[in-house]
């Protein structure tokens, strides 16, 4: 029993020894042999092993890089909106632009900026012209859609303009060939109406039909003639059996203006016919010379990538022409050089081979320098 | 050792292996759980020391395959820790949760030890660092994570009696 005890001991010691001295003796070997013993492993009994290691890693990089990913998306869509909100206010440029260009002169661009309003109309905007600009008091604030309001209070760099929302607000209005004149005021009603304009005083025997646009008569000497106000929608019952009262879509929702045009006093004196009514056509003919521009520069791009390529080809042609010529060379030479004497060279390299011949060739010009002879 | 715990004994060594190169890369601590050192130690203790000192050098040798500049490093330390923890485990222990916890921290300990000195790439503030910091601490995770397996996996183990 003691003896089997001693027998298995040893047993043991010589199998720790031995597997001890194997690992250390690995552990020395050079590294390409440690390489290759550790690339056998591998590519053997650890392969499932290295695989779902893999697996895992990746599963774990995944997860890191999902918030990354959803801060990401979260970023890009911010982006996307902001970009609608960044190509609005382009339109609008634009379009104050063309209006500036239909005006001419007597003016001033201003940012409106809109005061928080919450449960009610926003009757105000504060603009970003003042009296240092020359803007004045009942000046008319107007886009290229129409007309905003009048400007009520000046500072030196802002001033404060009411829109058509306001009570107070009144303008002198016409119907766009002129035939029918009234006064044109905020349609003091509950929401949704509120949003509307009512042409009042309009002379009885006088009708405006549906869809007629509605621009400022320039009487009173506050707006100039020709703004554009709004259409007509439909008749108002009212109690007066003289006058009839229109109601109108206005032109212009001061919530949308961000970029206006502040209308001087020298200017308001100067009737504004036509402006507004050019304008759509101004827009989508700026547009087009737009589109044009760029289908020309697509044609001429489209041009260019054709010549390159038909440039590439003529040379493709050029060089194999030339290759085929050579090797017509090359093969004369071979062939012509044994006939000449020379029996050591039958090289198919004569530019090189020449500077050792002593016979005639078809490239003297290098064969000259190396000739002996 | 009848089949039934031989079949026994291999599950929970395999299940150990599968965890080392599943969980290990997707948990990816600083101070990692080494469950191919508990799978050792667990196997270590119900073997005699020659078969132990094989198992680590087998299992030690297939670790290093994934670097083979330290191919021998593992097989090294695992022998010497497999070997001594069969001795240690035929000498001292009785069956004790908390001994079994003390047991796979001074075996990865001394594991990483040896590991480190074998491979010969880390010197000076940095071995200590490593020796003295961070193998602590995943000595310390790995014998957590073992206590906790060997309470799971108990039943299935049914580990002898000293």
């Amino acid at each position: 029993m003691a003896r089997a005890v001693r027998s298995a001991t040893r047993v043991d010691t010589m199998l720790l020894v031995a597997c001890g001295a194997l690992a250390l003796l690995v552990s020395v070997l050079p590294l390409e042999v440690r390489g290759a013993i550790a690339g056998a492993l591998r590519r053997s009994v650890m392969t499932p092993l290295v695989a779902l290691q893999q697996q895992s890693e990746r599963a774990r990089g995944a997860l890191l890089s999902r918030d990354e990913t959803m801060h990401r998306i979260d970023s890009l869509a911010l982006r996307t909106v902001q970009l609608e909100r960044l190509d609005q206010e382009n339109a609008q440029l634009r379009r104050l632009l063309g209006l500036g260009r239909e005006v001419g002169w007597g003016f001033v661009m201003a940012d409106a900026i809109h005061g928080r309003v919450v449960g009610e109309t926003e009757t105000t905007l504060t603009l970003t012209a003042g009296a240092g600009a020359g803007v004045q008091r009942y000046a008319p604030v107007v886009t290229p859609d129409g007309l905003v309001g009048q400007v009520r209070t000046v500072d030196p760099t802002t001033s404060v303009a009411i829109t058509w929302t306001h009570p107070d607000f009144g303008v002198s209005a016409m119907s766009a060939d002129g035939g029918v004149v009234g006064i044109v005021k905020a349609h003091l009603r509950d929401w949704p109406e509120r949003f509307l304009l009512e042409m009042q005083g309009v002379a009885f025997r006088s009708q405006l039909p549906a869809g007629t646009v509605i621009v400022s008569a320039g009487l009173g000497g506050v707006y100039p003639r020709g703004i554009t106000i709004g259409t007509v929608l439909s008749e108002l019952a009212t109690q007066e059996g003289w006058a009839r009262t229109y109601l109108l879509r206005p032109a212009v929702r001061p919530s949308d203006a961000s970029n206006v045009m502040i209308l001087l006093p020298p200017r308001v004196a100067q009737p504004l016919d036509g402006v507004w009514t050019t304008l759509p056509a101004a827009d989508s003919a700026a547009r087009a010379v737009a589109a044009a521009g760029d289908s020309i520069r697509r044609d001429s791009l489209a041009l260019v990538a054709r010549r390159v390529a038909a440039d590439s080809a003529r040379r493709a042609v050029a060089d194999s022409i030339r290759r085929a010529a050579a090797a017509d060379t090359i093969a004369s030479d071979s062939t012509r050089r044994p006939a000449a004497g020379d029996a050591t060279t039958s090289d198919s390299t004569p530019r090189l081979a020449a500077g050792n011949a002593t016979t005639s060739d078809s490239t003297p010009r290098l064969a000259a320098g190396r000739n002996p002879s | 050792m009848s089949l039934g715990r031989f079949a026994r004994q291999t599950f929970v060594f395999l299940l150990l292996i599968f965890l080392h190169y599943s969980l290990r890369p997707l948990l990816g601590w600083r101070a990692p759980i080494d469950f191919l050192m508990i799978a050792v130690l667990l196997t270590s203790v119900r073997v005699r020391p020659g078969a132990a000192a094989l198992l680590g050098f087998v299992v030690g040798m297939a670790a290093d395959s994934l670097t083979p500049s330290a191919l021998g490093a593992s097989a090294v330390a695992m022998t010497l820790v497999a070997a001594a923890a069969s001795w240690l485990k035929a000498v001292f222990f009785a069956d004790n949760i908390v001994l079994h916890g003390f047991f796979f921290f001074l075996g990865k300990w001394a594991f990483d030890a040896v590991y480190l000195l074998v491979e010969r790439r880390l010197g000076g503030v940095e071995l200590a660092t490593q020796l003295l910091l961070w193998s602590p601490l995943a000595s310390a995770v790995t014998a957590l994570a073992g206590v906790l397996l060997l309470l799971v996996l108990r039943p299935v183990l049914e580990p002898q009696n000293a």
